[in-house]
């Protein structure tokens, strides 16, 4: 039994696209290993809680919290934090469009709300406004009220999927 | 054991099961987190072993052999809201997984068997797994053993002790011609539920020939509601006040904390119980009407 004890784990995590190997404490979050060990700043620490979502990144491309995740459990998994939506050095087109719809204040839960919008545009071409509602459930946002958000997803929507009407109501 | 916590990834339910019966009560059983995280970054909780069982094969997938559906205890809400087999058989389990907390976050990876371990009164998923009268398979060093979800629920929130893991969860599907609801009474979008209530209905014609109902949310442990009184009835408005009342009397020490005060939950654990049933009826004469 002994053997199966580890003061640390192996993690391989490529993260917007770069590989890193980590060896990270048994408690540590996914959430501390981003920002202390790999300088992923963009990744905001809210809450701890897991309730606010401003932690948010995608895992294997789906949206988790990062400071409620265990770095351990994830010996090879492909991170995608905030810094991962640009494009050649510029914003992509889900940053532009809530640059363009201030769908920011102050900005705190953007990160997270970003990621939540890249999983929900990336599998529905198509979100109506409920869905809309569904996809962005687990991040707060004390500024804005939600509208410049849901203007702010609309337009990306439009930006990625020229081609498609959506069910989002323009603001 | 050292100062620091040390961390384990079994490959096996052997070997999970192996650390667990040698290990002390330090030792906590680690899936998707969401649970046991926000304890460990408060500091209420500091565990002795994180003992990662994310690696185990025999605890993923959902199958369906000889009328029983096998679900893995590491399968997502995310899965059990899309998977095409709990769609067909539980559309109650289905609908409660897609009302947990917290958003897609944590429906990519909270884990039915961790909603259960928990043993949270304020959890969605378990009021429609008592309705659904599931089994649980649980190891330990001695074996699996096999046992109703109802004789392990406890209201100490400490689930199955110390040296057992849960493996599967086992549901015959709803019986055929059966109607559904479940209704989450909560404050904001996110939040937990002030009170809920899963139900399975079986109509003859007009009259309610069979209600299984359980109530959440409003005391630390689920209640079943006997509606012996109310079966061969047709619905009606006094039907529903009798089911309020029935739940009110069943919940004789309601919760009281941010969720709401002890008699406002149960009150609203009445609410939610007739609504549910009322829900299921009404998805049974829309469906007769389509």
């Amino acid at each position: 039994m002994e053997d199966l004890l580890h003061m640390s784990a192996l993690i391989q995590l490529r993260i917007d696209g770069e590989l890193h190997e980590l060896e990270v404490l048994p408690n540590a979050t996914l959430l501390d290993v981003l920002r202390d060990e790999v300088g992923k700043k963009g990744t905001h620490m809210g809450c701890r809680t897991g309730h606010c979502g401003a932690c948010t990144v995608m895992i294997d491309g789906k949206v988790a919290k990062s400071c409620i995740t265990l770095a351990a459990s994830l010996p090879r998994a492909t991170i995608t934090t905030i810094e991962g939506l640009q494009q050649d050095g510029e914003m992509g087109p889900i940053q532009q469009a809530f640059w363009d719809e201030a769908g920011l204040q102050c900005g705190y839960c953007a990160p997270g709300i970003l990621l939540s919008t890249a999983e929900l545009l990336a599998d529905n071409h198509q979100p109506s406004a409920a869905e809309v509602d569904q996809a962005l459930a687990g991040n707060l946002c004390r500024c804005t009220g939600y509208q410049s958000i849901k203007r702010a997803v609309h337009s990306a929507c439009v930006r990625m999927y020229p081609d498609q009407e959506t069910g989002i109501e323009e603001g | 054991m050292s100062l620091y916590p040390m961390y384990a990834r079994p490959r096996s339910v052997e070997e999970a099961v192996g650390l667990l019966a040698g290990l002390s009560s330090g030792a906590v059983v680690v899936a998707g987190g969401q649970e046991l995280m926000p304890a460990v970054n408060s500091g209420t909780l500091m565990p002795e072993v994180f003992i990662d069982v994310a690696g185990i094969e025999a605890l993923r997938g959902i199958d369906f052999n000889e009328g029983v559906l096998s679900i893995g205890a590491l399968t997502v809400h995310r899965e059990l809201q899309g998977n095409a087999l709990v769609g067909e058989h539980l559309p109650l389990l289905a609908n409660s997984a897609s009302q947990v907390g917290g958003g897609w976050q944590v429906h990519n990876r909270g884990t039915i068997g961790g909603n259960i371990v928990a043993m949270h009164p304020l959890y969605d998923i378990a009021p429609s797994l008592l309705a659904l009268e599931v089994e649980l398979e649980i190891a330990d060093e001695s074996g699996v053993r096999t046992t109703a979800f109802a004789d392990v629920l406890t209201d100490t929130r400490h689930g199955l002790g110390s040296d057992s893991l849960l493996v599967r969860v086992l549901a015959r599907p709803q019986p055929s011609g059966s109607c559904w609801g479940y209704q989450k009474f909560k404050s904001t979008g996110g939040a937990y539920g002030s009170a809920n209530a899963a139900a399975i209905v079986q109509l003859d014609g007009q009259s309610l020939s069979a209600v299984r109902l359980v109530v959440g949310a409003a005391a630390e442990k689920l209640e079943v509601i006997d509606l012996s009184h109310i079966v061969g009835k047709p619905w009606s408005e006094d039907v529903g006040r009798t089911i309020e009342a029935a739940c009110r009397e069943a919940i004789s020490q309601p919760l009281s904390d941010q969720q709401g005060d002890a008699e406002w939950r149960r009150a609203m654990a009445g609410v939610v119980a007739r609504r549910a049933v009322q829900q299921a009826i009404n998805s049974q004469r829309e469906e007769g009407a389509a």
